[in-house]
């Protein structure tokens, strides 16, 4: 009788009702369980956010709150190479509309919202400070947009008036504006820029990286009203500046030869002149003037044409000033020497074509020299024909014909000079008196140059250097160099040209600089026809020289397009020619090698000349007798230390 | 299961004390509610005036630095402009113009003159020297002119 009692044992426990305490339990460790996946859910979550994807959630928040202000960066400077500026940026008021502010609305209940502000009343007030008609300004502002400019590139003072009026729905933003204080001054060269700060034309735009710098940015934090919080992240990446360039222009002589080109352009009715000064050892452009020209600050009331740089953009026949180089490359290679005398008739014929000398004349026996100094066709064409195509070519193009120079120069021509395996028969005589040929005036300039350089030819430069945060000169590349001719050739043709300028038959001797000894060629050049061959009636105008003979200094080469009715280079160029070197010798201190006047002589016309103006304008102040020698001078009343017999 | 039996099998085993909730209790401590309170709101208080000092301490001082910041922008604004009206003033084309509505006339060629003799300062050689001279540049080439 032992089984059921022990069934009931075993089976008690199943058939036990749940109390009320097992069924707590129960619910609570369900519960407990529930929680424990719930926190562990957000647990996750807050782990996904805050470590996972914590910077893209932090991204998210700055973004929602940040106010980003573009800080656009200060474009450098364009300085000439005394450090007078040439081109600087200011800052500038831009004006801009919202029109949404000057338009009736409505809401999504279809509830009419009037405008906020009157297009015409804000027109009207702002219409004076812009300088610009009220009914514009009002169109402006009623236009089917949400930002219109209104003006750009304001005064400071105009945006500052135009702030202070708190016109709804109109607001001023500061922007850099350019500048080009000089107005026109070597305008070609430095270019513009875009109304953007972009750089558009001459050394603006080729060097626009540089001179840009890098924009920086402001973030701010900003409450949902829009106000900024004062005490939030203020993040700043200050913009950076942009590095100034330094130009190897001298404002002073570019002034000069702008003036001089322009006086010549008008005198001579020619359609353009072009002037380039170089210094002889560097090759380092003092001024590269092109006239007419344009103000960089108005220039969208100018000219297109006026833009380009005539000096290395247009090309021309060298004429007479290309003897010089044929004759260099005959005494480089050993065939003549400036005394060889040779018997020249006044013309010669080649192919069938005949050659003649500017003047009749009989034959003659004229010395190298002789030929250079009268600019004899026909005695470079025998010269010439005893080099051969082959060498001339070579020569000149080792003088830096048929190629841009290799320097900075926007917008630079090559030239023209066709492979002598490509000449026809007149094409060695045309050629070596500078016909059928095209050079720029920079490359005449430099081919002169290194014939004043011992015959050493260096890379043309424009560029300076720059100039960094630092304020220190970095100095451009160093130009590369190559001999040419040898330092006697190159001492034989200067003494040739020399006398193309000083000598009796010279046809350079209005290019003389007092005080100096000056070494050039004129040339005179017909203008090919546009459109067909052969010539036309018009003609270029042209004097490429140097001075001091002895130790060369300075180089000038003056172009004149079409003058009229005088077209000789000896007669329109060379008084360009005279005028911007003596400023220019001036400018850059190079001692006189010329025969001064002794002190006495001196003395003797400053006291004629003030004996003179005393006589036309009444007696004058013993103090500003600029004739009476100074008390103490050493060199005492009567010329003491000068000799007698000076000139 | 098990562990829900647990208890009553515990039950079971142990005869439940019908006292066993009853022990012996220290003297209530007495709390002083109020000094707390006021020793919390002082805590609190002192906590938000911190923060909000701070705060406006750092308001301050961005304010400052923002005032500081337009001041500069303003200054390197004239200065910029200044650097450009020196320049356009320096205009040489300007000062000629300028010269010429003054009545100043364009000068003549460049003259120049030549002396026989070098300064020292060039390389001229000493002729004479009086004794005790001084060492002025000048007396030499002066005493043998003399």
């Amino acid at each position: 009788m032992t089984g059921p009692p022990r069934r009931r044992r075993i089976s008690a426990p199943r058939l036990r009702t749940r109390t009320a305490g097992d069924i707590g339990v129960r619910r609570i460790r369900w519960l407990l369980v529930i929680y424990a996946l719930i926190v562990l859910t957000t647990v996750g979550k807050l782990v996904e956010i805050q470590v996972i994807n914590a910077d893209t959630y932090a991204d998210l928040g700055v973004r929602q709150r940040a106010r980003t202000i573009d800080l656009p960066a200060t474009r450098g400077r364009v300085y000439d190479r005394d450090g007078d500026v040439l081109a600087t940026s200011v800052q500038a008021a831009t004006i801009y509309g919202d029109p949404r502010v000057f338009r009736a609305t409505s809401t999504p209940d279809g509830i009419a919202v009037p405008p906020a502000a009157d297009a015409t009343e804000v027109g009207a007030q702002l219409a004076p400070l812009l300088g610009m008609d009220a009914t514009e300004v009002t169109e402006r502002l009623e236009r089917d947009a949400h930002f219109v400019y209104l003006g750009r590139q304001l005064d400071h003072e105009v945006g500052a008036e135009i702030s202070e009026l708190n016109l709804p729905g109109v607001g001023v933003l500061q922007e850099p504006q350019r500048v080009y204080p000089s107005n026109g001054l070597a305008a070609q060269v430095v270019g513009f820029t875009g109304i953007d700060g972009e750089g558009l034309q001459g050394l603006e735009a080729r060097y626009d990286t540089v001179l840009s710098g890098q924009p920086g940015m402001l973030v701010l934090e900003r409450a949902p009203g829009g106000l900024d919080i004062a005490s939030g992240v203020r993040e700043l990446v200050p913009p950076e500046v942009g590095t100034d360039l330094v130009l190897t222009i001298d404002r002073d002589i570019q002034h000069v030869a702008e003036r001089a080109a322009m006086d010549a352009m008008e005198e001579h009715s020619a359609v353009g002149a072009s002037v380039l000064v170089m210094e002889v050892a560097t090759q380092e452009v003092l001024a590269m003037a092109s006239v007419p020209g344009f103000d960089p600050n108005t220039r969208g009331d100018e000219d297109r044409s006026t833009w380009r740089n005539r000096a290395v953009t247009d090309v021309f026949e060298p004429g007479s000033t290309q003897k010089a180089l044929t004759v260099a490359a005959a005494i480089e290679e050993g065939l003549v020497t400036s005394d060889t005398v040779m018997s020249v008739d006044d013309g010669i014929v080649v192919s069938g074509k005949r050659f003649t000398d500017s003047s009749r004349h009989e034959t003659e026996q004229w010395s190298v020299s002789d030929v250079m100094e009268r600019s004899s066709n026909v005695g470079t064409i025998q010269i010439a024909q005893e080099l051969g195509p082959e060498r001339l070519e070579d020569y000149l193009r080792d003088f830096g014909y048929g190629a841009p120079t290799g320097g900075a120069f926007p917008g630079e021509s090559g030239g023209l000079l066709a492979s002598h395996e490509d000449w026809w028969g007149t094409s060695l005589p045309t050629i070596a008196i500078g016909q059928g040929v095209a050079v720029t005036l920079l490359q005449a300039a430099s081919s002169y140059a290194t014939i004043a350089n011992d015959g050493v030819a260096v890379t043309p430069q424009i560029v300076r250097g720059s100039v960094g945060e630092d304020g220190r000169l970095t100095p451009a590349a160093a130009p590369s160099e190559h001999r040419v001719i040898s330092a006697d050739t190159a001492v034989q043709v200067r003494g040739m040209l020399e006398m193309a300028v000083a000598g009796e038959a010279g046809t350079g001797a209005r290019a003389m600089v007092d005080g100096y000894r000056v070494a050039g060629k004129t040339g005179t050049a017909r203008k090919p026809a546009e459109g067909a061959r052969g010539y036309s009636g018009e003609y270029v105008a042209t004097f490429v020289g140097f001075a001091p003979v002895d130790d060369p200094q300075i180089v000038v080469a003056v172009m004149l397009d079409e003058p009229r009715p005088q077209f000789y280079g000896g007669l329109v160029a060379a008084p360009v020619f005279s005028e911007v070197m003596q400023a220019a010798l001036a400018a850059r201190r190079v001692a006189p090698d010329g025969v001064g006047q002794g002190l006495r002589q001196a003395m003797a016309v400053a006291r004629q000349q003030a004996e003179e103006r005393a006589q036309q304008e009444g007696p004058a102040l013993e103090a500003d007798d600029v004739a009476s020698p100074p008390v103490g001078s050493p060199a005492g009343g009567d010329g003491t230390g000068v000799s007698a017999d000076e000139p | 299961m098990s562990a829900v039996t647990a208890p009553l099998r515990r039950s079971r085993e142990t005869a439940p004390d019908p006292r066993r909730h009853l022990h012996v209790v220290d003297e209530p401590v007495i709390r002083h509610t109020l000094a707390y309170a006021l020793v919390m709101i002082a805590v609190v208080g002192a906590s938000v005036f911190g923060a909000v000092a701070l705060n406006a301490l750092a308001a301050g001082a961005s304010v400052e630095a923002r005032a500081l910041d337009a001041h500069v922008s303003d200054a390197e604004r004239t200065y910029a402009q200044l650097v450009a009206d020196v320049a356009s003033l320096e205009d040489p084309a300007r000062i000629r113009e300028t010269a010429l509505e003054l009545g100043l006339v364009p000068s003549g060629p460049a003259r120049f003159i030549t002396l026989e003799r070098n300064l020292p300062a060039d390389g001229a050689v000493v002729a004479t020297e009086r004794p005790g001279a001084t060492q002025d540049p000048l007396k030499p080439l002066l005493s043998v002119e003399r």
